[in-house]
């Protein structure tokens, strides 16, 4: 097993080499000149000329490359073309608030989704069955934007229980997690309903039953543990996603996070941070995805790799 | 399939009911601004006040800024030789006033006394000289230098007078003296913090910086060694960046914001007079336009221009883009610019519209595309422009564009010729609030695209003149005469579909006086305290 993690861990190197030059060429060949958009609207040529050259952007793209990757290697990610600041300073800053709000949504729309799952699958075609779909289907259909203001209006202007927004205490997560957790809650329900329910038809489970087991170790021991391979799955993808920042409810809310810092670079042509951001999201999801296989292993010690 | 279709229902009533229940709400408080619950009467305690505006500050640094909202908060920390006070007039600051010899070339400062950085570093002609000469050396690669690149030197007479001479007349200096590009930074943080200065502010303004974490606050406190006496009035400001309109609104009810801007309009009348919300709107020295390419068929032929101008109404304009906060564009500039002169408004005229259309032989009209933004309110006024020329045969195909596409289609075109834009909705803001910055970026014929603003290609030597003439100068009277000649050619020109001027829009609480947008969208907060 560790054998296989270690393997893991080293090809990731050589994938993200080759991300770096995808990411570089897209990056790069998106319509729109930065130097424009940095040097504003009162520029004359003649500043956009200077602020061209100023931020390295008039020499030949290969050349631009070559510079990039010498300095990711020594760990200099950059500086913003909109800020000045180095990227890894800003990067820095953003990452933390959208790490905890990604873990603390994650970790209440896992067990609200978990358990409207299970429940919708042993009471399948009960009335908890349809409840539970409804929330499921509201969750996923309701636009966050909406979700979000709408909690905003009812729980902080009309309550006062929550801040409207920013991030200032223990209090700040609990609004946005709600809405940023809603829509994965709802795909974890569903999906972890259809797969116990094709689990709880196999033979295991009947012989389980047979043997005089309780109903409850039969499905939270025995069944779920197989159910789960496709919601870890699951999980794990929308925890990646997570990570790279939810842009609504970051806007939504004033978080000062990845998702609104990868949109204004988006918009501003913000080369350097728009590659690291883009960077650390590839690797972010290597490094989830690595982690999922690695959690298949303990579920179903017949997937184990050696 | 009856349990389900009942348990869905029973559901949708139940999720309808509780929305109602937040809706009916809302509506009692538009019309008993006393009995609500949802805006509390907030009374403040102390003198700290929270700012909450769109967007995060880029930088700290006036003389690498090209953003009015990064300028706001410089405005608390830094001032220049000159302002600008409500109404857009310069009013002397760190100088206490000026000379110019009679071709614009030599600008005589004399500076106020007893004024000190607030690091302690002196402020006298030497300190003038070395922010000068940052801006105007263009191997410092700073945003604002365009300002100061007519500057040739600056010359310190003695401690408290300087003069700057310029390379060639430009008679707007005084302008840019007063624009915030031009605020005074201490030399002795220059020489500390090099580049670093934008996130180290050391000015001599009222507040002093305190800490900024980009995206989350920038907090500033009150400078006790502060020139003006018994100012400022407030002990700490603190600035969020909140993006959503929604957010920054239930910001201001909820009373963790003394004062936000902008705000949207159609959110203006619902809190404005409830439970201690003031919402104010004034003039602003933006304008909004529809440019033509005077080079291209059939745009080139005055008449279809005119048309163009007559066939679009420009009050409803205002009402339905604007929610009517705003005015109807009566000139090339707005009035608070310096040396506007009005003119004739083209009165909406359907008819004459399509008459004009006919002599011009396009009896049934033609198609044209319109290039613009994609931001919702962009989105509206191409879509009002569309059903207006609709109504007079001229079919507008919208093309939405966001930033970067936009000014790569329009900025890589090197030959006027070969420019594709036809149509082009835009918006300008003379930040020096003097007319030629009004109007030489975008209608004279050197200001062609890549060089500058002019969508419209418009080339008209008499004009090019007159703009040339009025710099030539620092004499008001005659800067205005020529002025005013220009804006009657160019309006009678009809480069443009003269739209609208924009409404600043701020909400704040009312115990809190004398805080207020400049008609450039600048915030002023320098006189702000509070009044229960």
């Amino acid at each position: 097993m560790l054998k296989y993690i270690f393997k893991r861990v080293i090809e990731i190197i050589p994938i993200l080499f080759i991300i770096t030059i995808i990411i570089f060429l897209f990056v790069h060949l998106i319509p729109g000149d930065p130097a424009r958009l940095v040097a504003g609207q009162d520029a004359t040529a003649q500043d956009i000329a200077n602020v061209r050259k100023a931020l390295g952007l008039d020499k030949p793209l290969p050349i631009q490359y070559v510079n990039y990757l010498h300095h990711i290697i020594q760990g200099d990610f950059g500086i913003s073309l909109k800020t000045k600041e180095p990227v890894s300073t800003m990067i820095g800053q953003r990452f933390m608030p959208t790490f905890w709000l990604s873990v603390v949504s994650m970790i209440w729309s896992v067990i609200v989704g978990l358990l409207i799952g299970v429940i919708s699958a042993t009471k399948r075609n009960k009335w908890q069955d349809y409840v539970g779909m409804i929330v499921a289907v509201s969750g996923i259909s309701l636009p966050s934007f909406w979700l979000g203001l709408m909690l905003i209006e009812l729980c902080a202007v009309d309550l006062g229980w929550f801040p409207t927004g920013g991030l200032n205490s223990w209090k700040s997560y609990i609004l946005p997690s709600i809405t940023l957790g809603s829509g994965i809650a709802a795909v974890i329900a569903r999906f972890t309903r259809s797969s116990l329910m094709d689990v709880l038809k196999e033979d295991y489970v009947r012989t389980g039953r047979a043997k005089g087991l309780k109903e409850r170790i039969v499905i939270w021991d025995h069944a779920l543990k197989n159910a789960l391979i496709p919601v870890v799955t699951m999980t794990g993808l929308q925890f990646g996603f997570l990570l790279g920042g939810s842009v609504v409810v970051e806007t939504v809310f004033s978080w000062p996070g990845l998702g609104r810092l990868m949109i204004d670079s988006i918009n501003f042509r913000d080369y350097p941070v728009i590659q690291s951001e883009m960077l650390l999201f590839s690797l972010e999801f290597l490094v989830i995805n690595l982690l999922v296989d690695i959690i298949y292993g303990f579920l179903n010690p017949q997937i184990r790799y050696n | 399939m009856k349990k389900t279709f009942y348990g869905i229902l029973g559901f949708l009533i139940v999720f309808g009911l509780v929305l109602a229940g937040c809706s009916s709400s809302k509506s009692s408080t538009e019309q008993s601004g006393s009995d609500n619950t949802k805006i509390s009467k907030v009374t403040k305690k102390g003198k700290d006040i929270t700012i909450a505006v769109a967007d995060n500050f880029i930088s700290l640094d006036p003389h690498d800024t090209n953003d009015t909202l990064s300028n706001s908060a410089e405005k608390t920390m830094y001032e220049g030789l000159f302002g600008f006070d409500k109404d857009m007039k310069i009013v002397p600051l760190l100088a206490e006033s000026y000379t110019a010899n009679d071709n614009a070339t030599e600008f005589t400062f004399k500076l106020r006394h007893g004024v000190k950085f607030q690091d302690g570093t002196p402020f006298n002609a030497e300190a003038v000289k070395v922010n000068i000469d940052r801006l105007a050396d263009q191997n410092n690669h700073l945003k604002r230098n365009s300002l100061f690149a007519v500057v040739k030197e600056t010359k310190v007479i003695d401690d408290y007078t300087v003069k700057v001479i310029l390379k060639e007349p430009f008679g707007a200096m005084i302008n840019t003296f007063a624009h915030p590009a031009a605020m005074m930074i201490s030399p002795a943080a220059l020489k500390k913090y090099g580049k670093d200065i934008a996130r180290h502010p050391v000015g001599t303004g009222p507040y002093e910086f305190v800490e900024w974490k980009p995206g989350d606050h920038l907090t500033v406190k009150k400078n006790p060694n502060y020139w003006k006496n018994g100012k400022p009035k407030l002990d700490s400001i603190t600035f969020k960046p909140v993006p959503e309109n929604g957010s920054r609104i239930a910001m201001l009810k909820t009373g963790e914001a003394d004062f936000i801007y902008p705000v949207p309009t159609e959110s203006a009348k619902e809190v404005n007079g409830n439970n201690g919300i003031v919402v104010e709107n004034n003039p602003s020295i933006i304008v909004r336009y529809l440019s033509i390419n005077t080079m291209k068929k059939p745009f080139n032929d005055l008449k279809v221009r005119q048309a163009i101008n007559y066939a679009i109404n420009k009050e409803a304009f205002v009402k339905v883009v604007n929610n009517g906060y705003g005015s109807v564009l009566d000139s090339v500039i707005a009035p608070n610019t310096q040396f506007y002169s009005k003119q004739q408004v083209y009165k909406y005229d359907p008819e004459k519209a399509k008459k004009l259309l006919k002599e011009a032989g396009y009896p049934n009209g033609f198609t044209a595309t319109l290039w613009g933004g994609n931001s919702s309110g962009t989105t509206k006024a191409m879509e009002f422009i569309q059903q207006q020329l609709s109504l007079v045969g001229i079919k507008v195909n919208i093309v939405p564009m966001e930033s970067g596409t936009m000014s790569e289609k329009i900025w890589s075109v090197n030959n006027p010729k070969d420019a594709e834009i036809e149509l082009y909705y835009g918006g300008w803001s003379p930040s020096t609030g003097d007319a030629d910055w009004g109007i030489r970026p975008l209608l004279a014929s050197e200001s062609f695209p890549p060089a500058s603003y002019n969508t419209a290609y418009y080339k008209n030597d008499q004009a090019d003149a007159l703009i040339k003439q009025a710099l030539q100068t620092a004499d008001p009277e005659e800067r205005k005469a020529a002025y005013a000649k220009v804006q009657k050619i160019i309006w009678d020109d009809a480069p443009w579909a003269f739209l609208c001027v924009d409404d600043t829009m701020y909400g704040k609480r009312d115990y809190l006086k004398n805080a207020y947008l400049l008609p450039d969208g600048s915030l002023d907060v320098s006189n702000a305290e509070i009044q229960q």
